[in-house]
Protein backbone atom coordinates (compact mmCIF):
# COMPACT_ATOMS: atom_id res chain seq x y z
CA UNK A 1 0.00 0.00 0.00
CA UNK A 2 1.48 3.28 -1.05
CA UNK A 3 0.54 6.38 1.47
CA UNK A 4 -0.12 9.79 -0.03
CA UNK A 5 1.99 12.40 1.72
CA UNK A 6 0.83 16.14 1.45
CA UNK A 7 3.29 17.99 2.44
CA UNK A 8 1.43 20.62 3.37
CA UNK A 9 -1.38 18.56 5.76
CA UNK A 10 2.07 16.85 7.37
CA UNK A 11 3.75 20.22 8.73
CA UNK A 12 0.40 21.06 10.10
CA UNK A 13 0.18 17.88 11.69
CA UNK A 14 3.62 17.98 13.29
CA UNK A 15 2.57 21.19 14.73
CA UNK A 16 -0.40 20.20 16.13
CA UNK A 17 1.23 17.50 17.38
CA UNK A 18 3.86 19.22 18.96
CA UNK A 19 1.49 22.02 20.55
CA UNK A 20 -0.24 19.39 21.78
CA UNK A 21 2.86 17.38 23.45
CA UNK A 22 4.09 20.69 24.81
CA UNK A 23 0.60 21.33 26.65
CA UNK A 24 0.33 17.75 27.82
CA UNK A 25 4.11 18.37 29.37
CA UNK A 26 3.02 21.70 31.16
CA UNK A 27 -0.11 20.01 32.20
CA UNK A 28 1.76 17.15 33.92
CA UNK A 29 4.76 19.60 35.34
CA UNK A 30 1.64 21.32 37.28
CA UNK A 31 0.37 17.81 38.53
CA UNK A 32 3.92 16.89 39.67
CA UNK A 33 4.25 20.15 41.30
CA UNK A 34 0.94 20.32 43.59
CA UNK A 35 2.04 16.37 44.42
CA UNK A 36 5.55 16.96 45.15
CA UNK A 37 4.74 20.16 47.69
CA UNK A 38 3.15 18.03 50.07
CA UNK A 39 0.38 20.75 50.21
CA UNK A 40 -1.43 20.15 53.52
CA UNK A 41 1.38 19.61 55.59
CA UNK A 42 3.74 22.70 54.79
CA UNK A 43 1.00 25.63 54.27
CA UNK A 44 -0.22 25.72 57.92
CA UNK A 45 2.96 25.80 59.07
CA UNK A 46 4.09 29.23 60.85
CA UNK A 47 7.74 30.29 61.11
CA UNK A 48 9.18 28.95 64.32
CA UNK A 49 7.77 25.61 63.23
CA UNK A 50 9.14 25.69 59.63
CA UNK A 51 12.86 26.61 61.29
CA UNK A 52 12.13 23.58 63.49
CA UNK A 53 11.29 21.70 60.60
CA UNK A 54 14.24 23.03 58.35
CA UNK A 55 16.59 22.04 61.07
CA UNK A 56 15.20 18.68 61.45
CA UNK A 57 15.68 17.56 57.33
CA UNK A 58 19.24 19.16 57.50
CA UNK A 59 19.69 16.99 60.85
CA UNK A 60 18.29 13.92 59.10
CA UNK A 61 20.60 14.58 55.99
CA UNK A 62 23.58 14.79 58.11
CA UNK A 63 22.88 11.01 59.70
CA UNK A 64 21.85 10.21 56.25
CA UNK A 65 24.87 11.02 54.40
CA UNK A 66 27.20 9.78 57.03
CA UNK A 67 25.02 6.57 56.64
CA UNK A 68 25.42 6.74 53.37
CA UNK A 69 29.63 6.94 53.19
CA UNK A 70 29.38 3.71 55.32
CA UNK A 71 27.35 1.85 53.22
CA UNK A 72 30.40 2.64 50.24
CA UNK A 73 33.29 1.86 52.41
CA UNK A 74 31.64 -1.18 53.56
CA UNK A 75 30.67 -2.35 49.37
CA UNK A 76 34.07 -1.38 48.40
CA UNK A 77 35.55 -3.41 51.31
CA UNK A 78 33.89 -6.88 49.60
CA UNK A 79 34.72 -5.49 46.61
CA UNK A 80 38.14 -5.27 46.79
CA UNK A 81 38.68 -8.00 49.77
CA UNK A 82 36.84 -10.24 47.91
CA UNK A 83 39.79 -12.67 47.02
CA UNK A 84 40.24 -13.57 50.48
CA UNK A 85 37.35 -15.72 51.96
CA UNK A 86 39.27 -15.09 55.54
CA UNK A 87 39.11 -11.08 54.76
CA UNK A 88 35.00 -11.42 53.88
CA UNK A 89 34.52 -13.53 57.14
CA UNK A 90 36.07 -10.41 59.07
CA UNK A 91 33.87 -7.92 57.45
CA UNK A 92 31.36 -9.79 57.83
CA UNK A 93 31.30 -10.69 61.39
CA UNK A 94 31.92 -6.52 61.63
CA UNK A 95 28.84 -6.04 60.12
CA UNK A 96 27.25 -8.45 61.79
CA UNK A 97 28.32 -6.86 65.59
CA UNK A 98 26.99 -3.71 64.35
CA UNK A 99 23.59 -5.44 63.50
CA UNK A 100 23.54 -7.17 67.22
CA UNK A 101 24.51 -3.84 68.77
CA UNK A 102 20.94 -2.05 66.79
CA UNK A 103 19.10 -5.24 67.42
CA UNK A 104 19.75 -5.23 71.65
CA UNK A 105 21.82 -7.92 71.72
CA UNK A 106 24.69 -6.28 73.53
CA UNK A 107 25.43 -4.91 76.66
CA UNK A 108 25.43 -1.20 76.21
CA UNK A 109 26.96 1.73 78.40
CA UNK A 110 26.35 5.54 77.73
CA UNK A 111 25.25 8.19 79.28
CA UNK A 112 21.16 8.77 80.46
CA UNK A 113 19.05 8.70 83.04
CA UNK A 114 17.63 6.51 85.95
CA UNK A 115 14.02 7.17 86.55
CA UNK A 116 12.32 5.64 89.42
CA UNK A 117 8.30 4.86 89.52
CA UNK A 118 7.46 3.75 93.41
CA UNK A 119 3.70 2.50 92.96
CA UNK A 120 1.69 3.97 96.34
CA UNK A 121 -1.68 1.49 95.37
CA UNK A 122 -4.16 1.66 97.62
CA UNK A 123 -2.45 4.69 99.50
CA UNK A 124 -5.00 7.25 100.66
CA UNK A 125 -5.03 10.70 99.37
CA UNK A 126 -8.12 12.30 100.82
CA UNK A 127 -10.81 11.00 102.45
CA UNK A 128 -12.59 8.83 99.82
CA UNK A 129 -9.96 8.80 97.15
CA UNK A 130 -7.07 6.14 96.65
CA UNK A 131 -3.94 5.70 94.37
CA UNK A 132 -4.15 3.42 91.40
CA UNK A 133 -2.05 1.16 90.51
CA UNK A 134 0.40 2.14 87.89
CA UNK A 135 -0.48 0.80 84.75
CA UNK A 136 0.86 -0.94 81.35
CA UNK A 137 -0.47 1.76 80.12
CA UNK A 138 2.36 4.44 82.45
CA UNK A 139 4.63 2.37 81.50
CA UNK A 140 3.98 2.54 77.77
CA UNK A 141 3.79 6.06 78.01
CA UNK A 142 6.80 6.18 80.15
CA UNK A 143 8.99 3.84 77.11
CA UNK A 144 7.25 6.07 73.95
CA UNK A 145 8.27 9.25 75.33
CA UNK A 146 11.89 8.54 76.06
CA UNK A 147 12.40 6.95 72.36
CA UNK A 148 10.35 9.79 70.91
CA UNK A 149 13.60 12.00 73.07
CA UNK A 150 15.68 10.30 71.41
CA UNK A 151 16.72 7.19 73.65
CA UNK A 152 18.93 4.16 72.17
CA UNK A 153 18.28 1.71 74.55
CA UNK A 154 15.92 1.34 77.21
CA UNK A 155 15.44 -1.41 80.12
CA UNK A 156 12.72 -1.78 82.86
CA UNK A 157 13.85 -3.69 85.75
CA UNK A 158 16.89 -4.99 83.58
CA UNK A 159 14.90 -6.28 81.07
CA UNK A 160 15.96 -4.94 77.40
CA UNK A 161 13.43 -3.66 75.50
CA UNK A 162 13.47 -4.23 71.75
CA UNK A 163 10.80 -4.12 68.96
CA UNK A 164 9.26 -7.37 69.66
CA UNK A 165 8.57 -6.17 73.32
CA UNK A 166 5.34 -5.80 74.83
CA UNK A 167 3.95 -4.81 78.53
CA UNK A 168 0.85 -6.59 79.67
CA UNK A 169 -1.18 -7.15 82.30
CA UNK A 170 -1.81 -10.44 83.96
CA UNK A 171 -4.51 -10.51 87.19
CA UNK A 172 -5.15 -7.73 88.17
CA UNK A 173 -2.11 -5.64 89.03
CA UNK A 174 1.10 -8.10 87.53
CA UNK A 175 3.05 -6.65 84.79
CA UNK A 176 4.95 -8.56 82.25
CA UNK A 177 7.54 -7.97 79.76
CA UNK A 178 9.30 -9.63 76.75
CA UNK A 179 7.56 -12.80 76.45
CA UNK A 180 6.59 -13.42 80.17
CA UNK A 181 9.26 -12.13 82.56
CA UNK A 182 7.53 -10.55 85.40
CA UNK A 183 8.06 -7.27 86.77
CA UNK A 184 6.93 -5.00 89.59
CA UNK A 185 7.72 -1.85 91.70
CA UNK A 186 9.80 -0.24 92.26
CA UNK A 187 10.28 0.25 88.25
CA UNK A 188 13.57 1.24 87.41
CA UNK A 189 13.99 2.78 83.68
CA UNK A 190 16.90 3.10 82.42
CA UNK A 191 17.85 4.66 78.61
CA UNK A 192 20.83 5.69 77.33
CA UNK A 193 20.73 8.70 75.21
CA UNK A 194 20.78 12.74 75.29
CA UNK A 195 20.31 13.20 79.34
CA UNK A 196 18.59 16.96 78.66
CA UNK A 197 16.29 15.66 76.11
CA UNK A 198 15.35 12.53 78.22
CA UNK A 199 14.88 14.07 81.46
CA UNK A 200 12.77 16.57 79.94
CA UNK A 201 10.69 14.58 77.56
CA UNK A 202 9.20 12.98 80.70
CA UNK A 203 9.62 15.06 83.59
CA UNK A 204 8.19 19.01 84.33
CA UNK A 205 4.84 20.15 83.74
CA UNK A 206 2.91 17.54 81.74
CA UNK A 207 5.24 15.09 81.30
CA UNK A 208 4.19 11.20 82.56
CA UNK A 209 6.73 11.12 84.97
CA UNK A 210 5.41 14.42 86.71
CA UNK A 211 1.51 13.10 85.97
CA UNK A 212 2.44 9.61 88.18
CA UNK A 213 3.59 11.77 90.53
CA UNK A 214 0.30 13.69 91.09
CA UNK A 215 -1.19 10.58 90.85
CA UNK A 216 0.24 10.35 94.49
CA UNK A 217 3.09 7.38 93.84
CA UNK A 218 6.67 8.43 94.20
CA UNK A 219 9.08 9.16 91.52
CA UNK A 220 12.65 9.99 90.69
CA UNK A 221 14.69 11.34 87.62
CA UNK A 222 17.85 11.78 87.74
CA UNK A 223 20.50 11.90 85.04
CA UNK A 224 24.08 10.04 85.12
CA UNK A 225 27.06 9.95 83.09
CA UNK A 226 27.30 6.06 82.51
CA UNK A 227 24.65 3.82 82.62
CA UNK A 228 24.84 0.26 81.83
CA UNK A 229 21.90 -1.70 79.71
CA UNK A 230 21.55 -5.42 79.73
CA UNK A 231 22.01 -7.22 76.46
CA UNK A 232 18.05 -9.20 75.89
CA UNK A 233 19.19 -12.71 76.38
CA UNK A 234 16.80 -14.71 74.41
CA UNK A 235 16.82 -14.95 70.44
CA UNK A 236 14.72 -12.86 68.23
CA UNK A 237 13.52 -15.78 65.88
CA UNK A 238 11.22 -15.19 63.03
CA UNK A 239 8.85 -17.29 61.33
CA UNK A 240 6.52 -15.48 59.45
CA UNK A 241 8.72 -12.68 57.83
CA UNK A 242 9.55 -13.14 53.82
CA UNK B 1 -11.42 11.55 7.38
CA UNK B 2 -12.54 14.55 6.53
CA UNK B 3 -11.39 18.18 7.21
CA UNK B 4 -14.57 18.63 9.53
CA UNK B 5 -13.86 15.47 11.89
CA UNK B 6 -10.11 17.01 12.25
CA UNK B 7 -11.66 20.65 12.99
CA UNK B 8 -14.35 18.64 15.41
CA UNK B 9 -11.48 16.45 16.85
CA UNK B 10 -8.76 19.12 17.63
CA UNK B 11 -11.30 21.35 18.79
CA UNK B 12 -12.76 19.17 21.28
CA UNK B 13 -8.86 18.78 22.45
CA UNK B 14 -8.28 21.88 22.92
CA UNK B 15 -11.15 22.89 24.81
CA UNK B 16 -10.08 19.64 26.75
CA UNK B 17 -6.81 20.33 27.81
CA UNK B 18 -7.17 24.43 28.46
CA UNK B 19 -9.58 23.06 30.89
CA UNK B 20 -6.91 21.22 32.79
CA UNK B 21 -5.09 23.90 32.44
CA UNK B 22 -7.40 26.36 33.46
CA UNK B 23 -8.31 23.72 36.87
CA UNK B 24 -4.75 23.86 37.70
CA UNK B 25 -3.76 27.26 37.49
CA UNK B 26 -7.11 27.90 39.51
CA UNK B 27 -5.98 25.10 42.23
CA UNK B 28 -2.71 27.04 42.46
CA UNK B 29 -3.98 30.38 42.89
CA UNK B 30 -5.85 28.90 45.85
CA UNK B 31 -3.21 27.85 47.54
CA UNK B 32 -1.61 30.78 47.54
CA UNK B 33 -4.03 32.58 48.62
CA UNK B 34 -3.70 30.75 51.80
CA UNK B 35 -0.21 30.73 52.13
CA UNK B 36 0.94 33.74 54.34
CA UNK B 37 2.26 36.61 52.50
CA UNK B 38 4.70 36.82 54.70
CA UNK B 39 8.07 36.45 52.40
CA UNK B 40 10.13 35.20 54.66
CA UNK B 41 7.84 32.29 55.90
CA UNK B 42 7.99 31.83 52.22
CA UNK B 43 11.80 31.49 51.91
CA UNK B 44 11.59 28.93 54.67
CA UNK B 45 8.70 26.74 53.19
CA UNK B 46 11.22 26.78 50.09
CA UNK B 47 14.54 26.09 52.12
CA UNK B 48 12.19 23.36 53.54
CA UNK B 49 10.84 21.81 50.58
CA UNK B 50 14.79 22.22 49.12
CA UNK B 51 16.22 20.53 52.09
CA UNK B 52 13.37 17.59 51.43
CA UNK B 53 14.27 17.42 48.06
CA UNK B 54 18.58 17.16 48.88
CA UNK B 55 17.16 14.19 51.11
CA UNK B 56 15.08 12.70 48.94
CA UNK B 57 18.04 12.35 46.29
CA UNK B 58 20.54 11.50 48.61
CA UNK B 59 18.20 8.00 49.94
CA UNK B 60 17.55 7.36 46.51
CA UNK B 61 21.80 6.95 46.03
CA UNK B 62 21.66 5.11 49.38
CA UNK B 63 19.31 2.86 48.11
CA UNK B 64 21.42 2.26 45.56
CA UNK B 65 24.38 1.52 47.22
CA UNK B 66 22.61 -0.40 49.51
CA UNK B 67 21.74 -2.87 46.34
CA UNK B 68 25.44 -2.70 45.63
CA UNK B 69 26.42 -3.84 49.13
CA UNK B 70 24.91 -6.22 48.71
CA UNK B 71 25.72 -7.70 45.35
CA UNK B 72 29.65 -7.30 46.08
CA UNK B 73 28.56 -9.11 49.73
CA UNK B 74 26.24 -12.08 47.75
CA UNK B 75 29.98 -12.29 45.40
CA UNK B 76 32.27 -12.86 48.12
CA UNK B 77 30.20 -15.44 49.96
CA UNK B 78 28.82 -17.60 47.00
CA UNK B 79 31.69 -19.88 46.86
CA UNK B 80 32.07 -20.71 50.91
CA UNK B 81 29.01 -22.17 52.63
CA UNK B 82 30.15 -20.78 56.07
CA UNK B 83 30.12 -17.20 54.76
CA UNK B 84 26.89 -17.79 53.40
CA UNK B 85 25.79 -18.52 56.38
CA UNK B 86 26.64 -15.35 57.83
CA UNK B 87 25.31 -13.18 54.96
CA UNK B 88 22.08 -14.94 55.81
CA UNK B 89 22.13 -14.01 59.53
CA UNK B 90 22.80 -10.55 58.29
CA UNK B 91 20.30 -10.39 55.88
CA UNK B 92 17.74 -12.14 58.58
CA UNK B 93 18.96 -9.12 60.90
CA UNK B 94 18.00 -6.52 58.68
CA UNK B 95 14.64 -7.82 58.33
CA UNK B 96 13.75 -8.00 62.29
CA UNK B 97 15.54 -4.76 62.35
CA UNK B 98 13.25 -3.03 59.82
CA UNK B 99 16.05 -2.13 56.99
CA UNK B 100 14.47 -4.26 54.71
CA UNK B 101 11.19 -4.54 53.07
CA UNK B 102 8.97 -7.97 53.84
CA UNK B 103 6.08 -9.66 53.11
CA UNK B 104 3.85 -12.48 54.76
CA UNK B 105 0.32 -13.08 56.06
CA UNK B 106 -0.95 -11.18 58.74
CA UNK B 107 -3.98 -8.80 59.86
CA UNK B 108 -4.66 -5.44 58.48
CA UNK B 109 -6.33 -3.30 61.01
CA UNK B 110 -8.03 0.34 59.94
CA UNK B 111 -9.26 2.44 62.92
CA UNK B 112 -11.00 6.15 62.22
CA UNK B 113 -12.78 9.01 63.64
CA UNK B 114 -16.33 8.76 64.70
CA UNK B 115 -17.55 11.48 62.38
CA UNK B 116 -21.02 11.53 63.52
CA UNK B 117 -21.80 14.83 64.39
CA UNK B 118 -25.36 14.02 65.82
CA UNK B 119 -23.00 11.04 67.90
CA UNK B 120 -20.64 13.62 68.95
CA UNK B 121 -23.44 16.57 70.22
CA UNK B 122 -24.69 13.98 72.88
CA UNK B 123 -21.45 12.15 73.63
CA UNK B 124 -20.09 13.73 76.71
CA UNK B 125 -16.36 14.53 75.33
CA UNK B 126 -15.91 14.84 71.37
CA UNK B 127 -12.21 14.15 71.97
CA UNK B 128 -13.26 10.34 73.04
CA UNK B 129 -14.32 10.22 69.17
CA UNK B 130 -10.80 10.67 68.02
CA UNK B 131 -8.44 8.14 67.66
CA UNK B 132 -5.19 9.49 69.86
CA UNK B 133 -1.79 8.47 70.20
CA UNK B 134 -2.38 6.25 73.13
CA UNK B 135 -4.91 4.20 71.03
CA UNK B 136 -2.16 3.65 68.31
CA UNK B 137 0.21 2.40 71.45
CA UNK B 138 -2.25 0.51 72.81
CA UNK B 139 -2.76 -1.65 69.92
CA UNK B 140 0.64 -2.08 68.66
CA UNK B 141 1.34 -3.20 72.21
CA UNK B 142 -1.44 -5.69 71.82
CA UNK B 143 0.40 -6.38 68.46
CA UNK B 144 3.20 -7.59 69.78
CA UNK B 145 2.28 -9.30 72.02
CA UNK B 146 0.72 -11.85 70.12
CA UNK B 147 4.36 -12.32 68.44
CA UNK B 148 3.35 -9.67 65.47
CA UNK B 149 7.15 -10.18 63.54
CA UNK B 150 6.75 -6.92 61.50
CA UNK B 151 4.37 -3.68 62.12
CA UNK B 152 3.20 -0.76 60.11
CA UNK B 153 1.23 2.31 60.78
CA UNK B 154 0.18 4.04 57.28
CA UNK B 155 3.28 3.14 55.96
CA UNK B 156 5.36 3.41 58.74
CA UNK B 157 7.59 0.78 59.63
CA UNK B 158 7.69 0.31 63.76
CA UNK B 159 11.35 -0.77 64.68
CA UNK B 160 12.73 -0.87 68.29
CA UNK B 161 13.56 3.15 68.39
CA UNK B 162 9.75 3.98 67.28
CA UNK B 163 7.97 6.59 68.98
CA UNK B 164 4.30 7.40 68.08
CA UNK B 165 3.57 10.76 69.44
CA UNK B 166 0.80 13.39 69.68
CA UNK B 167 1.33 16.34 67.38
CA UNK B 168 -1.55 18.92 67.17
CA UNK B 169 -4.22 17.12 65.60
CA UNK B 170 -2.15 14.72 63.87
CA UNK B 171 -0.05 11.69 64.81
CA UNK B 172 3.82 11.05 64.01
CA UNK B 173 5.08 7.70 63.76
CA UNK B 174 9.29 7.77 63.47
CA UNK B 175 8.64 11.86 63.17
CA UNK B 176 6.88 11.64 60.28
CA UNK B 177 2.80 12.98 60.61
CA UNK B 178 -0.20 10.93 59.72
CA UNK B 179 -3.74 11.33 59.71
CA UNK B 180 -6.51 8.74 60.24
CA UNK B 181 -7.50 7.02 59.00
CA UNK B 182 -4.44 5.01 60.80
CA UNK B 183 -4.03 1.69 58.50
CA UNK B 184 -2.14 -1.05 60.67
CA UNK B 185 -0.31 -3.79 58.93
CA UNK B 186 1.62 -6.68 60.79
CA UNK B 187 2.55 -9.74 59.66
CA UNK B 188 2.65 -12.71 61.98
CA UNK B 189 0.55 -16.06 62.75
CA UNK B 190 -2.38 -14.97 61.39
CA UNK B 191 -5.04 -16.87 63.66
CA UNK B 192 -2.87 -15.55 66.82
CA UNK B 193 -3.23 -11.77 65.27
CA UNK B 194 -6.88 -12.23 64.83
CA UNK B 195 -6.74 -12.62 69.04
CA UNK B 196 -6.99 -9.01 69.17
CA UNK B 197 -10.45 -8.78 67.82
CA UNK B 198 -11.12 -10.11 71.12
CA UNK B 199 -14.45 -9.24 73.47
CA UNK B 200 -12.69 -7.17 75.71
CA UNK B 201 -9.72 -6.43 73.86
CA UNK B 202 -8.31 -2.91 73.26
CA UNK B 203 -10.36 -3.05 69.76
CA UNK B 204 -13.49 -3.86 71.14
CA UNK B 205 -13.26 -1.19 73.21
CA UNK B 206 -12.61 1.44 70.24
CA UNK B 207 -15.69 0.05 68.68
CA UNK B 208 -17.54 -0.01 71.86
CA UNK B 209 -17.36 2.36 74.51
CA UNK B 210 -15.53 4.45 72.18
CA UNK B 211 -17.69 4.62 68.85
CA UNK B 212 -15.11 3.85 66.58
CA UNK B 213 -14.55 2.94 63.23
CA UNK B 214 -12.49 -0.51 63.46
CA UNK B 215 -12.15 -2.78 60.45
CA UNK B 216 -10.67 -5.82 61.18
CA UNK B 217 -9.26 -8.46 58.24
CA UNK B 218 -6.84 -11.38 58.50
CA UNK B 219 -4.40 -11.96 55.09
CA UNK B 220 -3.34 -14.82 53.91
CA UNK B 221 -1.32 -15.67 50.55
CA UNK B 222 1.75 -13.56 51.97
CA UNK B 223 -0.60 -10.43 50.87
CA UNK B 224 0.65 -7.69 53.27
CA UNK B 225 3.88 -6.05 52.23
CA UNK B 226 5.84 -4.10 54.98
CA UNK B 227 8.02 -1.21 53.61
CA UNK B 228 11.59 -0.60 55.67
CA UNK B 229 12.20 2.11 57.88
CA UNK B 230 13.52 4.63 56.14
CA UNK B 231 15.63 6.98 59.12
CA UNK B 232 18.57 6.30 60.13
CA UNK B 233 19.61 3.71 62.50
CA UNK B 234 22.75 4.61 64.48
CA UNK B 235 24.32 4.83 68.35
CA UNK B 236 25.71 8.27 69.19
CA UNK B 237 25.31 7.68 72.84
CA UNK B 238 25.14 3.92 73.56
CA UNK B 239 28.33 1.67 73.01
CA UNK B 240 28.71 -2.01 73.07
CA UNK B 241 30.59 -3.33 75.98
Amino acid sequence: MKIKVNKEKLVMSITIGIACFALMLVMFMQFKMVKQTDITAIETMRESELKLELSSWNEKYKQLYARYEEVVTKMEEYKNESVTDQKTAQLLEAELEQLNELLGKTDVVGQGIVIQLIDNQGKKISEDATVYAISKENLLRVINELFAAGAEAISINGNRVISTSAVYTIGTDILKINNGNKISSPYVINAIGNPDYLKSSVSGKGGIVDELEELGHETSVDIRDEIEIEKYSDDISTKYIK
Amino acid sequence: MNKKTISLVLGLMCVVLSFGIAVQIKTINGTGTTISTNTRENELRDAVLKAKEKYDNLYKKLEDMETQLETERTNSTQNNDELTKLENTIKGGNKILGLSEVKGNGIVITVDDNQNIALSSWYADPNWLIVHDIDIINIVNELKNVDAEAISINGQRIVSTSAIECDGNVIKVNGQKIGAPFVIKAIGYPELLMGLDRFGGYLDYLRDERFLNVDIEKVDKEDIIIPKYTGVMKFEYAESK
